[in-house]
Order: C-alpha cells, then structure tokens, then sequence
C-alpha cells in the first residue's frame, strides 16, 4: 500500500457519501437541517482532503476527483440568492427607471438615432413610394400591403395572423434584444440596428400609407407602440451604455469597467424585456382585433401617458435599494 | 484579454498546464474548477436548441387543435407568439435561475456556469449572459463567440465576459487505480536512477498527467511531446535518452514505487483530530 492508496482507502467513503447527497439535493428542492449540516462536516472534511493531497503530492488526478466534489458542494452550499417576488419587483419597478434616468443621454441618443431615420423614410417613401423599393424587398412591401388593406372589421384573417405572429417574433423582440447584444461591439451594432430598424420601419409605414390603408397600419401599431418601440430605445440605450463601458473605462480595465456598468445594463433590457411581454400581449389580443379605431387611439394615448410617467416618476421617493 | 478586477483566479504560468482556474473558498481552500470547453459546450447548447424546438412545436400543435386554424383564433395566435418569444429568449435564463447555473443541456454534459469568483450565478448574471447570445451569434452560428473563447484562458464568450461568468465542466473519471508501467522497468532500465529523483513535484505531477493522457495520443505526438522534456531531466540524471516517453514512465515508476510510506499514519491521525474541532 501506497500513502496514496491508504489515503483513498480512508477517505473514499466519506466523499462517496457527499456524491450521493450532491445528487439526491440535485434531485430534490429542498432537504432537512440535519442532512445538510451533515453535507457541510463531509464538505469541510473535504476541503480538508485537498489541502493534505496537495501537501501530500498524492497526483493530479486524486486532486482533480477532489477538486470536481468540492466544486459540486461548494456550488450547492453556497447556492443562488432565490428568485424572490418583492425584489423582483422593486428590480422592475424601481431599480429600472432609475438605471433608465441615470442613462439618459443615451437614451435619447437612441430615440435620436431610431426617429430621425424613420422620419426621413416616412418622408421620401410618402414623396415616392420608389425609395421604399431601394431599401426594402418589394415582394416584402405588397405582403405588408395586402395584409393592412383587408382592415380588422371582423378580426384579421388567420392564416395571416399566423404568418405577422411569426414576422413579429422574429423581427421586434429580436430587433430589440440585438440591439442591446451588439453594443459590445464599442456601441457601434446598437447604432445600426436603431438607424436600420427605424429606416425601415419608415419606409413599411410610409409605403402601406401611400398604398391607400393607411388608417390600417397606424391604428394597427398605436396600440402596442409605446411599449415595443419604447422598448427598443431601451435596450439601444443600454447597448450604447455598455459600448461606451468598453471606451471610456476610468483607469479600470475594459472588462473591469464593462463589469461595473454590468448592475445598471441589466436594469435597463430586463425592464425593455418587460416592456416587450406588454407589447407582444397588446399585438396578440388587441392590436388585431375587431374593436372601433377610436377606442383603440384612446388605448393609445392611456399606454404613451403610462410609459412617460413610469420612466419618469418610477422609483423615486424610495431609498436607493 | 485582461482579466476581471477582482477574480481570484490564478495567474501562475504552471496553471496553464492544463485548462482549469484555481478557486479560493471561503473556507480559504484552493481548489480547481475544470474549464469547459467550446465543443462540450456546443453539444450542451445543442441539446438545448432541440429542447426548445420540442417545446415550441408541442405548443403549436395543441394550438392547431385548440383552433389556430379557427378564423376567430386571434386569441391563440397571441398565446402562440407569446410562448415563442419566451422560449427564445427565456430558456437559459429559466433553468440557469432555478437549477443554479445548469440547463438541460448543460446537466446532461455536466457543466455548469459559475461566477469568475467560483459562486453560484445571480439571475441578473444569467440574463445578461444569455441576451448577449445575440452578439455572440454573430454573423452567424456563434463565430464571434468561438473567436472571442478561443483568446481567453477561460473560454468565456462575450456573455460570460459581461456578466462575470464562466462554464465549467463537473465530470470526473471517479478514483483512477495507480498508474501501471507496462512492462515493468527492468534492472537495466533503473541502473544509474538514484531512489530519490531530482524533481520536484510539480514535474512528477506534469509526467503523470502525460502518462494517463499518452494512450490517447498519436505515437509520433506522444514522442514528440516527451522529448521536449525527456533531455532536461535526462541532462539532470547524467543518463542517455533512447526513448523519451519510456524514459517518462520510468522516471515516474521510479519516484511513485519509492516514497517512504512509514510517516503517513501519525500524520494523518493528527489531521484528523483537527478535523473533529473543526467541525
């Protein structure tokens, strides 16, 4: 026998047993006081064990066995602060304004870069319905067209819906997420994708209008808007944060000064995350639905009233968290 | 790339021997967490991708059923989208929050993500990690991801970058036997070898990790790793070389078959007892 067969020999039941506790609590939620007081002594006893085998020189591989047990119950002893509501809620709803006010230079950075270029494709695309076509595949344009001309009187065609449900999914969420992604790169994908997204959606706007349904797409859009395109300002406005991290690091180190950006970026795109839950509900249920444009606007109004006054009032008068 | 302000991660040369980072717990115990690599990881996601899919298309169908297809079915279509959007974008972050740093994919591959520190992830940590999936992704199937992995010692993606995070891999071929020389060395072999070698630990550790590894190396890949170091310790010894990795082996033979083993008992009931305290 070798001291480092003694050594197995000795201690072997005692890891064995803690792999078999990790892996019923892996199992299980929860576990009794008396179990994991017990998992605590075989953890310390352990941490013990690598000590003496990387004294003892008993070989890399006893070591990395030991090593991937101790990781195993460190990660469950000291396990992920719960979920729990009232902070998720204060996250949300004070947590979120705040990073979203603190940031507000880039937010309206990003309101800028996002309206500026839909007015401009509004605009040409009104004056000629050819600039759309530069920009836009115009099979894409007559799809958009046909589905705005038929109204929602009696609720929108099906099949239709099926195909804008897919259409949207892909295109806003993900327009707004990416946003936020790409401003890794220094800032300059959130500046694309706010000046693309708002160009085109311009240019969809300004061409279903010249085609005659003009009072389709704009009641159609009024009532999830405020949540979804404020949404997308959102999260341009924490990918511009997190690009300009990267630059302008104060004597940190770049990923150090990401990191110190890290609490206030994720403020802002769970709070756009949820901003976009609202819209996608609005756009499933009532956007397409049969009820009278006036009630809709109506809706509209109530839903940019509610956003403005929550970024601006939300979390105030509350001691920081 | 520079590493987090305040990890505790090593920074010795010799760590990166191998790819893991050391840990410092707070029962201010080293020890080393395995860093998972990109191909583990892309089997992970993959299982994971899948996983999604079957969610997305059950719901779809109980949807055709529940009347999808129906022209009034607005409603449906809303709760269609809805789930779509969550899975999509939720997934991760859903299993990353409630199984600390697991999906079913990574459970089945036995990785997990853990903080640069070694701690469970935040949910905060696992949002930002997964939504940066979208820069990670680009142009397409994650290629600024590999890049970016492919230049940190701890193969974080831009994900892991921003959110503090790391993957590490929780798999271990359980307590291996003593490794055996196959043929044993014979007198010849061991003549001119003192019983107590002129090495240090660290590269008694470094030969065993090579010898455990060998089988699994090409035998010109085999010979020529050992020979980067077989002439060192050759030189040291004032023995000639004929084949290096034989010549490994029997180093390694040499140093495992003579440690003395008479002062491990006192020692250990020692330890013990301090245990006992401890606890």
């Amino acid at each position: 026998m070798t001291p480092h067969d003694d050594f197995v020999a000795e201690r072997k039941a005692s890891w064995d047993e803690l792999a078999q506790l990790l892996d019923r609590w892996g199992a299980k939620r929860t576990f009794d006081g008396a179990t994991i007081s017990r998992i605590g002594v075989l953890y310390r006893d352990l941490c013990n064990d690598i000590v003496r085998c990387k004294a003892a020189r008993f070989g890399p591989e006893i070591g990395a066995h030991l090593d991937v047990l101790a990781g195993r119950a460190h990660s469950r002893l000291y396990n992920t602060r719960p979920l729990r509501l009232p902070n998720a809620f204060e996250f949300v709803f004070g947590e979120f304004p705040r990073a979203l006010r603190a940031n507000w230079r880039f937010f309206f950075l990003s309101i800028l870069l996002f309206m500026v270029p839909f007015a401009l494709g509004l605009g040409l695309t009104l004056h000629s319905k050819q600039f759309a076509e530069h920009i836009l595949p115009p099979s894409m344009l007559e799809m958009l067209t046909e589905a705005y001309q038929k109204g929602f009187d009696d609720g929108r065609d099906t099949s239709q819906n099926v195909a804008m449900a897919g259409f949207y999914v892909q295109n806003n969420v993900g327009i707004a997420f990416r946003c936020f992604a790409t401003g890794i790169f220094c800032g300059l994908g959130s500046v694309f994708f706010l000046v693309y997204n708002g160009l085109s959606t311009g240019c969809v706007a300004g061409y279903v209008t010249a085609s005659g349904a003009g009072a389709n797409i704009w009641t159609f859009m009024s009532g999830h808007s405020p949540f979804e395109i404020t949404a997308i300002f959102i999260a341009g406005a924490a990918g511009l944060e997190m690009g300009y991290s990267l630059v302008a690091t104060n004597g940190k180190t770049r990923i150090g000064s990401l990191q110190s950006h890290a609490k206030s970026i994720a403020a802002q795109i769970v709070g756009a995350a949820v901003f976009l839950c609202i819209a996608a509900l609005i756009e499933g249920f009532w956007s397409p639905s049969g009820i009278p444009a006036p009630v809709k606007w109506a809706f509209a109004g109530a839903g940019i009233s509610g956003v403005t006054a929550f970024l601006l009032l939300g979390g105030r008068g509350r001691s920081t968290a | 790339m520079t590493r987090p302000r305040n990890s505790i991660a090593s920074a010795r040369p010799d760590a990166l021997l191998d790819t893991t980072t050391d840990i410092e717990t707070p029962e201010h115990v080293r020890f080393r967490y395995r860093v998972a690599g990109p191909s583990r990881r892309a089997i992970a996601y993959v299982i994971d991708l899948l996983l999604g899919a079957i969610v997305v298309v059950v719901f779809f169908i109980f949807g055709l059923f529940g009347g999808l297809t129906d022209p009034q079915g607005g409603a449906s279509v809303g709760v269609f989208r809805l789930i779509a959007f969550v899975v999509q974008w939720g997934y991760f972050v859903f299993w990353e929050t409630i199984w600390n740093g697991q999906s079913p994919g990574k459970r089945m591959m036995k990785l997990r993500v853990v903080t640069s520190e070694g701690n469970p992830l935040s949910f905060i940590q696992s949002v930002l990690r997964n939504l940066l999936r979208a820069a990670d992704f680009l142009p397409n199937v994650y290629a600024v991801g590999a890049v970016v992995m492919a230049r940190d010692a701890r193969f974080r993606r831009l994900g892991d970058l921003v959110a503090g995070t790391m993957v590490v891999a929780e798999n271990t071929a359980g307590i291996i036997d003593r490794l055996d020389i196959n043929p044993p060395p014979s007198e010849a072999d061991l003549r001119g070898l003192p019983t107590r070698l002129p090495l240090s630990g660290d590269e008694l550790e470094t030969i065993e990790i090579f010898l455990r590894r060998a089988g699994r190396l090409h035998p010109h890949r085999q010979y020529e790793l050992a020979s980067l170091v077989a002439p060192v310790f050759a030189r040291r010894l004032g023995v000639r070389v004929l084949d290096p990795a034989r010549f490994l082996a029997i180093l390694y033979w040499r140093a495992s078959t003579s440690v003395p083993a008479k002062r491990k008992p006192a020692k250990k009931k020692k330890r013990k007892e301090s245990i006992r305290d401890a606890a």
